[in-house]
């Protein structure tokens, strides 16, 4: 009762931090920018990372297993995890485009996992005896981290398609989604334009320069974060292949979510590629990445969603039961 | 405070390439201009300070580095001088160009046929090792997959001939001929599918031999430039003047690359492994694909659903799965389940399944015994035994104290997530006269607790086998004794684990390691001016923030003779 209460009030901490943080953007980008206003919401990341933190510790610490057992927790851990992207190059003090990309991915997906949505899920459930092994806690937080990863580094080849396109996009404005997303476009786009502006550099001021710095600078992060995703999920699916050959009799048995995973590998491998050739860099292979950013969400929430397969215990309780 | 160049001269583990560029053989370039100037120490105090802070904790670095990465150029390998005789410069298409053509006019008159056969092997080559091509074979089996998932697999051919009818196609045109010729209804057996990927093995082989082992020999000669234009040329290039090029030799090894020197220019790389891990990514997917293979047609396979306390031969159960298949001596071993049981939650959930197994030799001697678990396999002698499945087997009834009976149960319900087991106990004598026989019915979701309803129909009460607690049905006393559950067990033998899980290994650490970036540095003497230029194949803005940040720490030296700046230094301080 303890821990739920715990959770409970970390996941309405979580919660309300980040809808602050989200109208901070907001006003950023309908107002004007203010200074504290920006530091604030750096302090409301970390206020939910700490709150998601405590929420997987005592999740951990009250059902006595690894909280990756249901979608539920697995959101809170891709949130977590996206996070962790974030916080990264903080660290290192490099700067770079993340940040813009991370910050709106962590609200979206800890938003969703934590409204109303999945209320019925929330619950931690028990564990099946197919995933009593410790390969739980390595094969699916290394699938969760990969798809936090690519996600990012998709999300960064889709901004670059965008910027290369706008004039193709406008249409796009109409719906509201795309409007959060060019939000955040146009958001990297002005830090862009700030930054270069104050490098004052000595190259020939032709107005698609920084276009092309910019779109430049995102091909080149979105190719070294897909490249780690890559190799998270290599040795995500290797570990389930490992672990299925000790639960299921064998190292791969083309079941639903296994072939998805592998096919999420396989475009991620062809955008590897792709890049190997001068011409394709760019707006192709951002387009491979791109159409690798809807088959992480088939991966992880599609299949779930069928409920078919022998991974079907990540998956939904319809409210009607 | 000693210079980076000064400390390396002084310390006993002195690199002996620097010690030989200090008196260099031919020194072109000091300028006649620098000559006829006054040595006066570097005026440029702040600047050099500045990096010391820097410098001092990468120069140990780089000084016990320099043990290892000391290059004597009379043990230079000869690969460093260019050779004119005809190397593989880019890639495949010249690699192949230059050997085909030596082919012919070695063999041209005499051994015509085996010339053409070679050219064709060269085509096929260079066809297969074709990037789009590659590409396309990856997407297509990433949409028969996608395919596999949404049709429905392994089912029966009336299935698709109801699911997908002739009179009304599914988008107007999918018939169930679309998907039983090409075989997709078994998708991940299909011809189809088999072949692209055995074409995407060919393709992985041949990119690797024509594509991927040329680069190896070109990465491994590491080159000296003595054009400036050409280092202007990189991705990466800077000039700085006044500046020497063992300072930057230096710190390029506080930075971990290893540096090479020879007059005038400078060589330096880091990360080498990250250009030869994809090979090793690629020969991990051969290795795995050639494992996978040999799992397909050399493994044995089978299922069995034993009560407890029965027995079975291995050999029985096991079918082979391909033509490869070659029964091992184990087989003739037998299988005893000493015990098959539940644990629950509280809830009353299936916690875990155990079966007590041992295994018996054709002498009868136990020869292994385990209890196994889901996760927790019994291994002996290359076959694999797993918990799978469950039954409920048979019930254990005395009828007003006589007995006990053995009720044979059967399930009742298949569809659906949850077992149910039923049986009967007639309390009529049956003949063919009366057909509806009058009983006692009994159902059981698991081994745990026993549904019991009267001859009516009528639910009377729950019994635990456990309990020993008699219940009255109908004017008879029905104990349960207990519940006798059969564990399913599956079996087999797989000689392609080993071979798959050697390719696993590999492809985690190859990949890891393909994440390293491989960056190549080149600089010249030039005058005072050191003209450096540098590549790297991945993390392209690390690499140059990476040096601008080394290229900084470069001590800037005004006015002084490039021979002496060292010494100067080294007295000054």
């Amino acid at each position: 009762m303890l821990f739920a209460t715990l959770e409970h009030i970390l996941t309405h901490i979580s919660f309300s931090t980040i809808s602050i943080v989200i109208t901070i953007h907001l006003i950023t980008l309908l107002v004007r920018e203010l200074r504290g206003l920006r530091d604030s919401s750096e302090k409301g990341m970390i206020t939910t990372f700490f709150s998601i933190t405590g929420f997987l510790v005592s999740r951990w610490v009250s059902s006595g297993h690894f909280p990756l057992s249901n979608l539920y927790e697995s959101l809170i851990f891709l949130s977590w995890a996206l996070y962790i992207l974030h916080t990264i190059p903080k660290i290192q003090n490099s700067k770079n485009d993340l940040s813009t990309i991370t910050t709106p991915s962590t609200i979206l997906t800890q938003g969703f996992a934590t409204s109303g949505l999945l209320t019925e899920m929330h619950q931690s459930t028990i564990i099946v005896p197919a995933l009593q092994s410790q390969w739980l806690m390595m094969h699916v937080s290394m699938m969760l981290l990969s798809y936090a990863t690519l996600l990012c580094g998709s999300l960064l080849s889709a901004a670059l398609l965008i910027i290369r396109f706008r004039k193709n996009f406008d249409f796009f404005f109409n719906f509201k989604k795309k409007k959060i997303k060019t939000f955040f476009f146009s958001e990297i786009e002005y830090l862009y334009a700030k930054r270069s502006a104050l490098k004052k550099t000595s190259f020939p001021a032709f107005p698609n320069y920084y276009k092309y710095q910019l779109t430049e600078r995102l091909d080149s992060w979105s190719y070294r974060v897909i490249s780690l995703g890559f190799t998270l999920l290599t040795i995500g699916i290797l570990c389930g292949a490992v672990w299925a050959n000790e639960a299921w009799g064998s190292y791969w048995n083309w079941d639903p979510k296994e072939t998805w995973a592998f096919i999420t590998w396989t475009i991620f491998a062809i955008y590897l590629h792709s890049r190997t050739n001068p011409n394709w860099k760019g707006t192709n292979s951002a387009l491979v990445a791109s159409i690798g950013f809807i088959i992480i969400w088939i991966c992880y929430f599609g299949i779930n969603l069928l409920g078919i397969g022998l991974h079907s215990y990540g998956s939904f309780t319809l409210p009607s039961k | 405070m000693p210079s980076p160049a000064s400390y390396l001269l002084l310390n006993p583990a002195k690199p002996f390439y620097l010690r030989r560029l200090s008196h260099p053989p031919t020194p072109p370039y000091p300028s006649p201009r620098l000559h006829a100037r006054r040595l006066h120490v570097s005026c440029d105090a702040p600047r050099g300070s500045g990096g010391v802070g820097g410098r001092r904790e990468a120069i140990p670095a780089g000084a016990s580095k320099a043990k290892k990465q000391i290059v004597f150029f009379d043990a230079a390998p000869p690969v460093a001088q260019p050779q004119p005789q005809p190397q593989p410069q880019q890639g495949g298409s010249a690699a192949e160009k230059g050997e085909s053509g030596k082919a012919t006019t070695k063999e041209g008159g005499g051994n015509a046929a085996l010339a053409l056969l070679r050219r064709a092997t060269k085509k096929t080559l260079s066809a297969l090792s074709n990037l789009p091509l590659a590409i396309s074979e990856m997407f297509a089996i990433a949409a028969l997959m996608a395919l596999g998932t949404v049709i429905d697999q392994g089912e029966a051919p009336s299935y698709y001939l109801e699911k997908f009818p002739e009179d009304n196609p599914v988008f107007g045109f999918i018939t169930w001929r679309w998907i039983l010729t090409p075989g997709f209804d078994h998708m991940f057996s299909s011809p189809v599918f088999l072949g692209l990927l055995a074409l995407l093995a060919a393709s992985l082989m041949a990119c690797t031999y024509t594509t991927q082992l040329p680069m190896v020999k070109v990465a491994r000669r590491w080159s000296f430039t003595h054009s400036g234009e050409r280092i202007k040329k990189q991705e990466f290039a800077d000039c700085l003047p006044r500046a020497s090029i063992q300072d930057l030799g230096v710190i390029l090894m506080g930075a971990g690359y290893e540096v090479f020197t020879k007059g005038p220019s400078l060589y330096a790389f880091k990360g080498l492994a990250g250009r030869y891990a994809p090979i090793g990514v690629h020969l991990a997917m051969l290795f795995i694909m050639a494992g996978a293979t040999l799992s397909a047609t050399g493994s044995f396979k089978g299922s069995v659903d034993v009560p407890q306390g029965l027995n079975f031969v291995i050999g029985d159960v096991m079918k082979p799965r391909g033509v490869l298949s070659v029964a091992p001596d184990v087989f003739n071993t037998e299988v005893h389940v000493n015990r098959f049981y539940m644990e629950y939650y509280d809830s009353g959930e299936v916690l875990q399944f155990y079966s007590d197994l041992s295994l018996f030799n054709l002498d009868g001697k136990e020869v292994m015994r385990k209890t196994i678990k889901v996760n927790d396999p019994l291994r002996y002698g290359g076959i694999t035994i797993y918990q799978t499945d469950w039954g409920f087997s048979a019930l254990q009834v005395k009828k007003n104290g006589e007995g006990p009976f053995n009720l044979a149960m059967a399930p009742l319900k298949l569809n659906g997530d949850k077992k149910l087991f039923g049986t009967f106990l007639p309390l009529e004598d049956s003949d063919s006269s009366n057909p509806s026989v009058k009983g006692i019915s009994m159902l059981a979701r698991d081994l745990q607790s026993i549904v019991l309803y009267d001859q009516d129909g009528k639910f009377v009460g729950v019994r635990r086998p456990s309990s020993k607690l008699p219940i009255e049905i109908n004017g008879n006393e029905i104990l349960i004794e207990d519940a006798i559950g059969s564990t399913g067990l599956d079996l087999k033998t797989d000689p392609g684990v080993p071979i798959v899980y050697a390719g696993f290994g590999a492809l985690m650490l190859t990949t890891c390691i393909s994440y390293l970036s491989h960056s190549q540095i080149w600089a010249l003497q030039d005058g005072s001016t050191v003209v450096v230029g540098g590549k790297t194949n991945r993390a392209k803005l690390e690499f140059s923030e990476e040096m601008n940040r080394l290229l900084d720490k470069v001590p800037e030296l005004i006015g002084a003779n490039h021979e002496n700046v060292v010494d100067s230094k080294s007295t000054a301080t």
